[in-house]
């Protein structure tokens, strides 16, 4: 358990990280995006100067910020504030639509995290919870009344049959390292391969709308979409979604802090061995943590089938995998999961605006993006190594106590 | 840097340069909240083994980091040879002939002895281009051979004892030209016959001429080997003591800072009916050797059944199978009548079997948790402390102050951390929480392992204490004379059997030795159960 056995450089490092507080963490994150501001203006700068253009790092950034959030900020004249400007409009739909999905990957990778798994599989989850949201829906909803009522039945019905779905998905991996010591981070990786292969031949072979070319499952009636409320229409985004997202923060929160089952997971986590001495079930806590988290991608699958493509359709976009970053953020708490995809969200939905208003190529953009979340992401991440090396904060803490490790 | 490719010459003391070969005037050392060293003065002669004895939090580490060159105090000077010498940097410490031998060692286990002992100053050939393996060897043969160590230089790391990696850790610090060699607690990782071997080894080193500095928290050994003892407690120096003079009662006192019990009093058991009844145990390993061999044992109500044995005789398995965290190949376990050898860990919490493990800080404990989360280890199905799924937290923080208080756990509130809590208070944490789940039957492995004399005297009492409210006790111990104290009936298991069952009181140390070196005595009255 001794930090003893890393040269010294490493340990100063890594102490650095492992041993900041809560308030501590959040500024070094704010630090970090400042950082990476500064660092990308540059590399705008030298895109720009070596492309012949003459882009402007300030620019662009108001331009990502005010564009995430429709524009609230009148950038050409004196006045601060876009006259007539809502909160409701389409570029924030988009943002809160992509932070909506985020949460809930993000939650599912925080809370195996939490019980030291590595579920990479979310992508995996979310891809057949999606599907398989989309077809129950599309085949239960001509027996259910339209309306309201139908719109209350069916979409806890759908995000059922995803959390469902997408949860036994996790369970395999849970199950194949519980029982047969299989690697999570290698089995999930290779369930994410054969989940879209699946979903594709399933889709393409039995499920397609054949009045479509595409690799498409016909439409879920409207009655069981996630349709914009005060949002506008055909925005893709749902009011409801988010709140559901907001709940399930809460949810997961509540779960890991205040139930016997997460206080289990939270100490298989820490120390496995100390959880089997409490009498908790290492088997059964990997399959449960992992079922859980399967089925927070499998909801995020089905909303993406419900909110935004109304079917489901190959090429789902890669939110799984965008879950991890956001955990990583977040420092793996529930909590910070909300912040981390809203900040995900904002450079999904502003780097559109960036492009069609400045002209600047997208994958530019990208390369922006890729910085910001790179910068902030590595603080929480060498926190996370740094423990998983056991280097303590500090040697302060215990003095003199050689005789009991 | 000192590029030592050759043992040193022998220092053998005297010289020019008389005084002491260590002093540390006054030294202070401050971390966030606590003063470990409070102007301490310690002064070590040249060829003599000098012990720092206290407990665990009493700065005995501290100061010695601070003459490694780990830590740099905030006052006072350390002089070596009667040279004012701070130190910045291990390596400094390390080129004045200062050397330190980690609790924890630090070699390449997949590497030969030679090559630990070299790496970091490898003798070179073809012009510092290769490893001269064969210099190294030899090297290391002749030290190894002029203080005794009996060493091979060719064997692997992994495949030498525990005993013979602490020598070649010793090894290491000569070659690199030490002539003053701290020891961190060397004995808490040895079996008593490699603790002879260390103390051997020690007298070798002395008469060479090396000064020793001993850190430990046990009074028998402090008294068996060291020149001088300096006892620190909350970090300063509350004495130096000559140990021809001193008594273990007078050290224990100094430590602890009041007078300490090192006899435990009680009364005559009362035995009642069996609690606890091991039959045919057995357990084998991935590669089926069996680790407990047909053990049948009986704890009853009210008395203690004490194991006594060296580490590694099979202890650990057979607790482990009594508890519940590991189901034995054949045999059975009962609790009152009724067959647990198969059921969970967690039903043996849930029908009363208390469990204080011997590895507190992987298992016991949670170090990252607070002492509140702590006190819900094996109780967060408990019905007092949950309300169906929900954690009762108001419930369980009552139970950790109710802990604190009753086990005079120092701390300074039930938030903290339980890795920030020294070894003794972590322990009473365990104890405690153990004891006030009201068990039917308890088992403690070690209870005091790594445990300051005052804690030691505390939880014993907890334990007879226990036995005197009618529960059953089964303690496994190495320490002979706790086991001895403790227990009404005494087994003796040596390789996974057995050896004998014997009256504590009767029988002699000589007979409970040979007995856990698997010999039986002769003359020798006693008889299986």
């Amino acid at each position: 358990m001794s930090d003893r056995q890393y040269p010294a450089p490493v340990q100063r490092f890594f102490r650095f990280f492992v041993g900041n507080s809560v308030v501590e963490r959040i500024l070094i994150s704010i630090a970090a995006l400042i950082t990476a501001v500064i660092v990308s203006s540059l590399i705008v700068l030298a895109a720009g100067y070596l492309s012949g253009e003459a882009y402007n790092p300030l620019e662009i950034f108001a331009v990502l910020v005010n564009g995430a959030f429709g524009s609230p900020f009148d950038l050409d004249s004196a006045r601060l504030f876009t006259e007539g400007w809502s909160p409701v409009n389409f570029s924030m739909g988009t943002t809160l639509k992509e932070t909506t999905l985020l949460i809930f990957a993000g939650l599912a990778v925080a809370v195996a995290f939490r019980g030291d798994l590595f579920n990479i599989g979310v992508q995996g989850q979310l891809v057949l919870g999606g599907l398989a949201a989309a077809l129950a829906l599309v085949w239960v909803a001509p027996f259910v009344p339209g309306g309201l009522v139908g719109s209350l039945l069916l979409i806890p019905f759908g995000l059922l049959v995803g959390a469902i779905v997408g949860g036994l998905y996790g369970a395999i991996p849970g199950a194949l390292k519980a029982y047969a010591d299989a690697n999570e981070v290698i089995t999930t990786i290779m369930l994410n391969t054969i989940a879209t292969g699946t979903a594709f031949f399933l889709v393409s072979a039995y499920f397609a709308d054949p009045t479509l070319q595409s690799v498409k499952t016909k439409a879920i009636p409207d009655v069981a979409r996630l349709n914009g409320i005060i949002f506008p229409q055909g925005g893709q985004f749902s009011l409801v979604a988010l709140v559901l997202a907001l709940l399930a923060t809460v949810g997961v929160y509540y779960v890991l802090r205040y139930t016997s089952f997460g206080y289990d997971l939270r100490v298989s986590g820490k120390q496995a061995k100390a959880a089997l001495y409490g009498g908790a079930n290492a088997e059964r806590m990997v399959v449960s943590t992992m079922s859980l988290s399967g089925a927070l991608g499998g909801i995020a699958g089905a909303m993406w089938s419900m909110m935004v493509i109304g079917a489901w359709r190959q090429g789902v976009p890669s939110i799984g995998f965008d879950g991890i970053t956001v955990s990583v953020l977040a420092g793996n708490n529930p909590i910070g999961v909300i912040p981390a995809s809203l900040l995900f969200g904002v450079l999904k939905g502003g780097s559109n605006a960036i492009n069609f208003q400045l002209g600047v190529p997208p994958e530019l953009v990208a390369v922006l993006r890729g910085m910001i979340i790179l910068f902030i992401a590595m603080p929480e991440a060498f926190r996370m190594l740094g423990n998983r090396l056991g280097i303590k904060p500090s040697q302060a803490a215990v003095t003199g106590g050689g005789g009991d490790e | 840097m000192a590029q030592t490719t050759q043992p040193p010459e022998d220092d053998t003391g005297g010289g020019t340069d008389p005084g002491p070969a260590v002093k540390m005037e006054n030294i202070t050392k401050r971390f966030p909240g606590v003063v470990a060293n409070d102007q301490v003065t310690l002064e070590v002669e040249r060829g003599s083994v000098h012990t720092l004895l206290g407990e665990n939090g009493a700065g005995k580490s501290t100061l010695m980091n601070v003459l490694y060159g780990l830590y740099q105090q905030e006052g006072g000077t350390v002089y070596l040879n009667g040279q004012e010498r701070n130190f910045q940097t291990p390596q400094d410490a390390i080129d004045a002939g200062i050397g330190m031998i980690h609790q924890h060692f630090m070699l390449v286990d997949t590497m030969t002895v030679a090559e630990n002992v070299t790496l970091g100053n490898e003798p070179r050939k073809w012009n510092g281009l290769a490893y001269d393996a064969k210099s190294a060897r030899e090297a290391v043969r002749e030290l190894s051979d002029r203080y005794n160590f009996d060493l091979d230089p060719t064997a692997k790391i992994e495949d030498i004892s525990v005993g013979e990696k602490q020598r070649v850790e010793i090894l290491k610090t000569l070659y690199r030209g030490a002539d003053v060699l701290i020891f961190d607690e060397p004995t808490a990782v040895l079996t008593p016959q490699e603790v002879d071997e260390l103390f051997r080894i020690v007298d070798e080193l002395t008469e060479q001429g090396k000064t020793l500095i001993f850190i430990t928290h046990k009074l028998g050994e402090a008294m068996e080997i060291s020149d001088d003892i300096t006892v620190l407690r909350d970090g300063e120096n509350v004495g130096t003591v000559d140990p021809e003079t001193a008594t273990r009662e007078s050290l224990a006192e100094l430590m602890v800072g009041r007078e300490v019990m090192l006899e435990v009093e009680k009364e005559d058991s009362q035995p009642g009916e069996t609690a606890l009844s091991i039959s045919d145990l057995v357990v084998e390993n991935d590669n089926g050797v069996r680790q407990v061999n047909d053990i049948d044992l009986t704890v009853r109500e009210g008395e203690v059944l004490g194991i006594a044995g060296v580490d590694g005789n099979g202890q650990s398995q057979l607790v482990d199978s009594v508890v519940g965290l590991e189901v034995p190949d054949e045999g059975t376990v009962d609790l009152y009548g009724e067959d647990v050898t198969d059921i969970s860990r967690r039903e043996h919490i849930e029908r009363g079997m208390s469990f204080v493990p011997e590895d507190r800080q992987a298992r016991g404990l949670v170090m990252d948790f607070d002492l509140v989360e702590n006190a819900l280890l094996g109780n967060q199905y408990d019905p007092d402390f949950t309300s169906g799924p929900r954690v009762d937290w108001e419930a369980t923080r009552d139970h950790a102050e109710t802990i604190i208080d009753r086990y005079d756990v120092r701390t300074p509130g039930a938030d903290t951390a339980s890795e920030s809590l020294s070894g003794g208070n972590q322990q009473k944490v365990i104890v405690g929480r153990e004891i006030l789940r009201d068990p039917d039957v308890i088992v403690a492995s070690h209870p005091t392992r790594g445990v300051d004399v005052g804690s030691i005297e505390f939880i014993h009492d907890q334990l007879v204490e226990l036995r005197d409210e009618g529960k059953g006790v089964l303690l496994v111990s190495s320490k002979l004379d706790e086991v001895q104290q403790l227990s009404d009936r005494l087994a003796v298991i040596y390789e996974g059997e057995i050896m004998d069952i014997v009256d504590p009181e009767e029988v002699t140390d000589r007979d409970v030795g040979l007995l856990m070196a698997g010999e039986v005595p002769d003359e020798y009255g006693g008889g299986n159960e």
